[in-house]
């Protein structure tokens, strides 16, 4: 299955079929299907982002979320001092990067639980202080963001404007993902992951490699958080709570640690489909959603502990 | 060895202590450029702790360690990697699951130098050295023997193969000194003979090589110096012949009776 996915021309008729979607569901009378889609791509990007910290350099956080929220939160900030929106996103992304590298500065020498815990409560502290932080972001009752409209001779309708806008988004995300992962420097990663102190003895400053992986993984937060904020044009620290950073992780876990396809069909799975319930099922069946959910994560354990679509490296690991 | 030999490594009052136990304690030695030498004594004496100081795995409690002129003690292992000073493990240490050739690329490391920007936009810089770090590789492979197992993972291939590719990957980084620690331990008559053969390709490569051994027959085959350890402390040094006439290498290895 991997091996198909790996099929030369599968990435751009994948994306061909993911341009055309939004029209296809306009033309089917299914609007909501163009904000379905559009939210699993920013948990795409998530999930790519993450997936340099936890999938390649094998490094666990539990809090990842935060930086979504501080690229929503720095792009609506931005655009009520009236930075334009590309030059807010921008901004967005850089600011993440910058948190991301000094957290990862103090707190990369922890490893395993310890960094989960420590990544966790670092989670928690940014929403509290988003919200109580009332003078610039305007605590529990959100802050209005400014209309922007991209993309406006493709689409007159913005869900369609930013489907295509995350998709392409994504679509960067996924290449530089995989140059990255077939380079001196995804090696570097895959190399600490499997042994730290080989890595070390090989020539591979470990510390910063690790804090590579870490920093980079925050441009995608920033971005995705920056196209959110600009898209829902309102942002509340209710959008940012533990939960979705659990949810970030099921993706990449979900899909298989370390591999990009496995990362995109996590988050067509667990982005996709409660949101897709909720529009279709009844009154009675939606509270059940979650228990779907649970149920597709007990079962992946169980039948496929490495992922629905593992790197092939890692399925070696997890399964030997 | 010629005594006009330029000193590769100079090791000055060498300590590394842990709490009260002292691993290795007032070790002073020198090995010169093209030499093989070999550490042995008995289990414990302090000879991989010995190693993990030089590579930078333990800082080192006190003393000086000059290599090639300048003092590396302290430093982090990759700068010691960068300086030319690279290792094989006792208990061997591949990326598992990275093909041979990928282990041997990852030890190119220290010597290549295209980051972000070269591989994010696939610049020509970046492709040549990705094709040279190959190339390199390849002929590494090639020279420890596995050039056909290259697209094996490192976790597949028989245990002497392993070895072997440890070599090729410590190689990748261009040392001038290479260290082994019991590149025969667990292996056969012949899978041994291989290696030998082996470390002294890699002597007429130019590279020094120190390593620690067991078997005697190795020691006595391919050592041009021999230093014996006991108690983290150096007490004999010598060549083969020398050091197993030495009273106090008897002593510590039989006991008082035995010399």
């Amino acid at each position: 299955m991997t091996k198909l996915l790996r099929w030369r021309w599968l990435p751009w008729i994948a994306l061909a079929l993911a341009a055309a979607f939004p029209f296809i569901a306009q033309s089917l009378e299914m609007p909501y299907l163009v904000r379905v889609g559009g939210v699993v791509g920013l948990f795409m990007l998530l999930g790519m982002g993450l997936n340099f910290t936890l999938g390649y350099a094998g490094l666990f956080d539990l809090g990842f979320i935060a930086f979504y929220a501080i690229g929503a939160y720095t792009t609506s900030i931005a655009m009520r001092a009236g930075v334009p929106a590309p030059a807010a996103i921008v901004l967005s992304v850089a600011v993440t990067l910058g948190m991301r590298a000094l957290l990862g500065l103090t707190i990369l020498r922890l490893r395993g639980d310890y960094l989960a815990v420590v990544t966790m409560g670092f989670g928690e502290i940014a929403r509290l202080t988003i919200n109580n932080l009332d003078a610039l972001t305007n605590g529990p009752k959100g802050m209005q963001v400014a209309p922007w409209r991209p993309l406006a001779f493709l689409s007159a309708d913005p869900n369609v404007q930013y489907y295509l806008l995350i998709l392409a988004g994504v679509a960067v995300g996924c290449l530089a993902s995989r140059r990255l992962e077939n380079s001196r420097v995804g090696r570097a990663w895959i190399a600490i992951r499997e042994d730290e102190i080989a890595a070390c003895l090989s020539g591979i400053p470990v510390r910063q490699y690790k804090l590579l992986a870490f920093t980079l993984s925050g441009a995608f937060a920033g971005l995705a958080g920056g196209l959110f904020a600009l898209w829902e044009q309102f942002v509340t620290p209710e959008s940012f709570v533990f939960w979705e950073s659990i949810l970030v992780v099921s993706i990449v876990v979900l899909g298989g640690m370390g591999s990009l396809e496995g990362v995109l069909l996590g988050a067509l799975i667990l982005a996709g489909v409660p949101p897709l319930m909720q529009a279709t099922l009844s009154a009675e069946w939606i509270n059940y959603r979650y228990l779907f959910f649970g149920l597709i994560l007990v079962l992946v354990t169980l039948f496929r502990p490495q992922g629905v679509l593992p790197s092939s490296r890692r399925e070696a690991e997890l399964t030997s | 060895m010629t005594k006009k030999a330029r000193e590769l490594l100079v090791v000055k009052d060498l300590a590394q202590h842990f709490g009260g136990l002292k691993a290795v304690d007032q070790v002073n030695l020198s090995i010169h450029e093209g030499e093989i030498v070999s550490v042995i004594g008995p289990n414990g004496a302090g000879k991989t702790t010995f190693f993990n100081v030089l590579t930078g795995v333990y800082p080192g409690t006190r003393g000086e360690i000059v290599f090639n002129g300048h003092e590396i003690r302290g430093l982090a292992s990759h700068d010691i990697v960068a300086r030319g000073v690279a290792r094989t493990f006792q208990n061997i240490r591949l990326f598992a699951h990275m093909t041979a050739l990928e282990n041997v690329m990852v030890g190119r490391h220290a010597r290549t130098k295209e980051f972000l920007l070269g591989p994010l936009i696939r610049s020509r810089a970046f492709r040549e050295e990705e094709h040279q770090t190959e190339v390199t590789a390849k002929e590494l492979l090639d020279f420890v023997g596995l050039k056909a197992l290259g697209n094996e993972l490192a976790k597949n291939l028989p245990y002497g193969a392993q070895r072997k590719l440890e070599i090729a990957r410590a190689l990748a980084s261009e040392p001038k000194l290479l260290i082994l620690d019991e590149p025969t331990a667990g292996m056969n008559p012949t899978e041994c003979r291989d290696l030998v053969a082996l470390v002294r390709k890699v002597r007429d490569r130019g590279v020094t090589v120190l390593l620690i051994e067991h078997q005697m027959r190795v020691v006595m085959d391919i050592s041009d110096r021999v230093f014996v350890f006991d108690y983290g402390v150096k007490i004999a040094e010598g060549t083969p012949k020398e050091v197993v006439a030495n009273a106090r290498v008897i002593e510590a290895y039989l006991g008082k009776e035995g010399a």
